[in-house]
């Protein structure tokens, strides 16, 4: 296993910047997920660690080694591609002994590999199939078993789930760690999915437009994100997120929204005043008698999810949407007094944190 | 840096190497060739010039443009070939088309069919128009002679031989270009096939809800094909006529097969082989092949605005 | 009868006629052409019209005077020759051709993949000349081996064109878990492009072996002496030599024609079959 380093990774087609100056460390046996929305970038960036499309500018070094002149056989990694990208015209054990009969490995380690693999993922009969006859879950865990049989320091995974039905990706997931407890093998995520990121990253880079907006554990991009794209891309339902401006009553921070106003007690903010974005995750809103915040708001909708209830709500001029329990009681038409932490409240200065 | 380059080198070696012997073929046997053919065109070359180093000095001239312009041959010439060029290339299209539809659509032995269709095309030359020949024969062909027994014609007609022949069409008396309208009518039959390929093709990726939609509209079957079928297929009409022209206008073997040129049948390319290996003037064959290549290129050009226009 | 009706049979009856007036004139001269050259002397002379072959009379006289007297045994097997060794340089060449402009990234990458057709603009007759004025002057005329490499030149734009536009449907996908797996390029096309692009290959080869097989201008132009002439070359011989007898022309006719249509027929049915069958999904 490898530690991965990236050092201002760069790379344009034409006049389109695919990646911009990505920096990162992974750590031997990581598991880190890249993260972002279609066209981020983050498959580039893997296609580069892999070595099938060269940077424009920056280093890839895997153990500290800069891999920048090897082509991809040499460099010792293995992908699983979204569409699994199976020998069509090989049988699953073929398929699954390629990479191993490439570098000369002796038959009898090569059964022995492919046969630890087959079994590692529940594929022992599909040995002589060819891709063609197998179902969808069954090509992927071909792909993944190609990848594994080898071994390699470094495994890159491109949206291997994305192709799965909704039930069979969730149990993948759940498999796709367990393997990697058993294996600790240093693994490259790709995927647009937050909770295939939040569920299997030891670390998450969240990316949009070839930047990485910001790299951290599951928590911290969840608790703590570093701008405004982090703060919506991750967490469902969406973070609300309000623009407005940073006033002092007597030295104390208030928010001043649409309609609303909100008071920030004794929070610490490096701003005196100016605009700003505040942000609420539905979660940290809570119902209540008149507390310390006055904040009524009108419910318009309720979207029923079966474990709890979202609230659809309008707070002054704004959209607003918090949680409750199932068995609430909570109608259209309702007005609800809304108790909200300041301590639970990102504030936001020209789109990044204070 | 020199580590990053050495990936994006060692595949752009890699692609030379995959690439040149392709490219040194094609240049030494194709775009060579046409610029010396330029140059020769250029020069007072005969046969006999071809051992000496006469070839290579710079004494360029005008004189082979000059003979083939004079000569009074160019005109007829140059109308032969294209009435044989755009007469061809429609026919072999028309046809082409006709036995399209006439085999789209599902029914058994359509396999087959296809199959049988394409063999004028594939077969080699010089069998078809050996056959053909012995076919339209005067004295042994069994045209001519099926003809005559069944008192179609009260004497065998040299098709291939004869320039012209008088024909009385509804009372009026018309000379037809004969031997010139046998080559075409060949043309066309040897060449329907690749038109009918293409046509077809494009037949079967029409979808069907087109026809479904026009049917409920109340649209008759004739009515579907003038359109739905006919703007579906103008491109591929309109390309094919692109290709079969450049084809056609190029063609050599057919006509030296059929009938040597004789009999008003006396194309371009004929020319530059009776210049070049007839009269041995080599420059002037060449002159003759340069201004064949013009005549290709003005085409294209009206050609592509005319595209152009339209779009 | 509503109009629609009335339109539908009309087609049906001129689908019919349509149908058998192409089988005629398409089936006829090979018809001929096969049932001549079992004729004899006498009956082409004598019995012109005579449509229908006498299954007593079949003579293979034709053939074998052809094959014997005429060399054309000779001239079959330079056809193959010249033919087979074509269709394997060309083939060979155009896939990895094909496959350098498609996947490798070089500079005038875009240019290659569109000049390449630009080619086919240039009549024959117009390289026959300075080719035949080259070859003279390098004593390289009367060579098979010339005519393979200028055979070469006339297939190669246009094999690469076809496999390009094969190998760009390919999912590239499966060439990077080769390249992964430890496969060089060239491995890559061996054991992964090749393998997948049968069918292709094979109209490749087929298009090659028709144009090299079928020749007729280069032939007729560049092989003087005739234990080197290929079948095209050598039907040309024949018929300029004898003038009565047809049916020795029909029968080198029939030797030349029949290989090629018999490959195409067979090979047809299996391109198909080839392209519908469950190509790459997944």
């Amino acid at each position: 296993m490898a530690s991965l380093t990236l050092k201002a990774i760069t790379k344009r087609f034409g006049k389109v910047i695919a990646v911009s100056r990505a920096d990162l460390e992974v750590k031997d046996g990581e598991f880190c997920v890249l993260l972002g929305p279609s066209g981020c970038g983050k498959s580039t960036l893997l296609n580069i660690i892999a070595g099938l499309i060269p940077q424009d500018q920056g280093t890839v070094l895997l153990d500290g080694q800069s891999v920048d002149s090897l082509a991809p056989r040499d460099r010792d990694i293995a992908m699983v591609f979204q569409s699994y990208a199976l020998y069509p015209h090989m049988s699953v054990s073929q398929n699954l002994s390629f990479g191993l009969r490439m570098r000369g490995i002796p038959k009898p380690t090569i059964r022995e590999s492919v046969q630890w693999v087959a079994r590692l993922l529940g594929i022992e009969d599909l040995l002589d199939r060819k891709p063609r006859e197998l179902s969808g879950g069954q090509r992927q865990r071909v792909a993944m078993g190609r990848a594994l049989v080898r071994r390699p320091r470094l495994f890159l995974l491109d949206e291997p789930l994305s192709n799965l039905d909704a039930r069979l990706r969730a149990n993948v997931r759940l498999e796709l760690k367990q393997m990697h407890h058993q294996i600790q093998g240093t693994m490259i995520y790709v995927t647009h999915d937050q909770v295939e990121a939040m569920t299997l990253g030891d670390k998450v880079v969240v990316m949009r437009n070839g930047k990485v907006h910001q790299i951290g554990r599951p928590e911290a991009i969840y608790s703590y994100p570093s701008d405004t794209f982090v703060a919506t891309f991750i967490g469902s339902p969406e973070i609300n997120l309000y623009r407005g401006m940073l006033v002092r009553k007597d030295g104390l921070p208030h928010f001043q929204g649409a309609g609303f106003s909100l008071n920030l007690g004794r929070l610490q903010i490096d701003l005196k005043e100016g605009e700003v974005e505040v942000g609420i995750r539905p979660e940290d809103i809570g119902t209540g008698q008149a507390e310390a915040l006055d904040l009524r708001a009108e419910v318009e909708m309720i979207s029923y999810v079966g474990s709890e209830k979202y609230i659809h709500a309008r707070l002054g001029g704004e959209a607003l949407t918090f949680c409750a329990p199932k068995d609430t009681a909570l109608q259209p038409g309702n007005v609800v007094h809304l108790a909200i932490d300041p301590g639970r409240v990102h504030i936001f200065h020209r789109g990044r944190r204070i | 840096m020199i580590n990053r380059q050495s990936l994006l080198d060692q595949e752009a070696r890699l692609a030379f190497w995959m690439l040149a012997p392709t490219f040194i073929v094609v240049m030494a046997f194709v775009v060579f060739p046409v610029i010396w053919n330029l140059w020769l065109s250029l020069k007072p070359v005969s046969l006999g010039d071809l051992r000496g180093t006469s070839l290579f000095e710079f004494n360029l001239s005008l004189v082979n443009f000059q003979k083939v312009f004079g000569d009074p041959d160019f005109v007829p010439v140059l109308l032969t070939t294209l009435v044989y060029t755009v007469g061809g290339s429609f026919l072999s299209i028309i046809l082409g088309l006709t036995a399209a539809l006439l085999v789209h659509g599902e029914f058994p032995g359509r396999g087959l069919l296809r199959g049988l269709f394409i063999s004028p095309y594939v077969a080699p030359v010089v069998a078809v128009t050996f056959t053909w020949s012995f076919i339209l024969d005067p004295q042994l062909g069994v045209l001519n002679w099926m003809a005559v027994n069944t008192g179609l014609l009260t004497q065998p007609i040299p098709f291939l031989s004869q320039r012209w022949v008088e024909l009385d069409i509804m009372g009026v008396s018309v000379r037809l270009p004969l031997a010139l309208t046998s080559v075409i009518l060949f043309e066309g039959w040897r060449y329907f096939p690749f038109a009918f390929l293409f046509i077809l093709a494009r037949l079967q990726s029409i979808p069907d809800e087109l026809y479904q939609a026009a049917s409920v509209d109340g649209a008759s079957p004739f009515q579907r094909f003038y359109n739905i079928t006919l703007p579906q297929l103008a491109t591929v009409l309109s390309t094919l006529f692109l290709f079969r022209f450049i084809w056609t206008i190029n063609k050599f073997d057919d006509i030296f097969l059929l009938t040597r040129g004789h009999a008003g049948t006396k194309v371009m390319t004929i020319k530059v082989y009776d210049y070049a290996f007839g009269e041995f003037n080599i420059g002037a064959g060449s002159a003759v092949a340069m201004v064949l290549f013009a005549i290709l290129l003005l085409f294209l050009f009206i050609y592509f605005r005319w595209i152009v226009k339209e779009t | 009868m509503s109009r629609e009706h009335l339109e539908t049979n009309i087609i049906r009856i001129l689908r019919i006629l349509g149908i058998i007036f192409f089988v005629i004139i398409v089936a006829f001269p090979f018809y001929w052409m096969i049932v001549s050259s079992f004729k004899s002397l006498e009956e082409i002379l004598l019995r012109p019209a005579n449509l229908w072959l006498d299954i007593k009379k079949i003579n293979f006289r034709a053939y074998y005077e052809v094959l014997f007297e005429h060399g054309f045994a000779r001239h079959i097997s330079n056809s193959a020759y010249v033919s087979i060794i074509t269709v394997a340089l060309s083939v060979t060449l155009a896939t990895v051709g094909g496959y350098a402009v498609t996947r490798l990234r070089f500079r005038g990458q875009a240019f290659m993949s569109y000049s390449i057709l630009v080619i086919y603009m240039f009549p024959a007759i117009v390289l026959v000349i300075p080719l035949y004025v080259v070859f003279s002057h390098m004593g390289l005329r009367d060579s098979m081996h010339v005519l393979i490499l200028v055979y070469l030149a006339q297939t190669l734009p246009v094999a690469l064109y076809m496999l390009r536009s094969y190998f760009q449907n390919l999912p590239v996908e499966i060439e990077y878990a080769g390249l992964i797996d430890g496969c060089s390029r060239m491995g890559v096309i061996w054991r992964i492009i090749i393998p997948l692009s049968a069918p292709a290959l094979a109209s490749v080869a087929l298009y090659t072996f028709m144009i090299a097989w079928n020749e007729f201008l280069f032939a007729f132009m560049f092989l003087d002496t005739p234990e080197k002439f290929t079948l095209s070359r050598g039907v040309v011989q024949l018929a300029g030599s004898v003038h009565l007898s047809k049916q020795l022309v029909m029968a080198a006719s029939v030797m030349v024609t029949v290989p090629i249509l018999v490959l195409f027929l067979f090979f047809e049915r299996h391109l198909v079959r080839g392209l519908t069958s469950g190509a790459m999904k997944g």
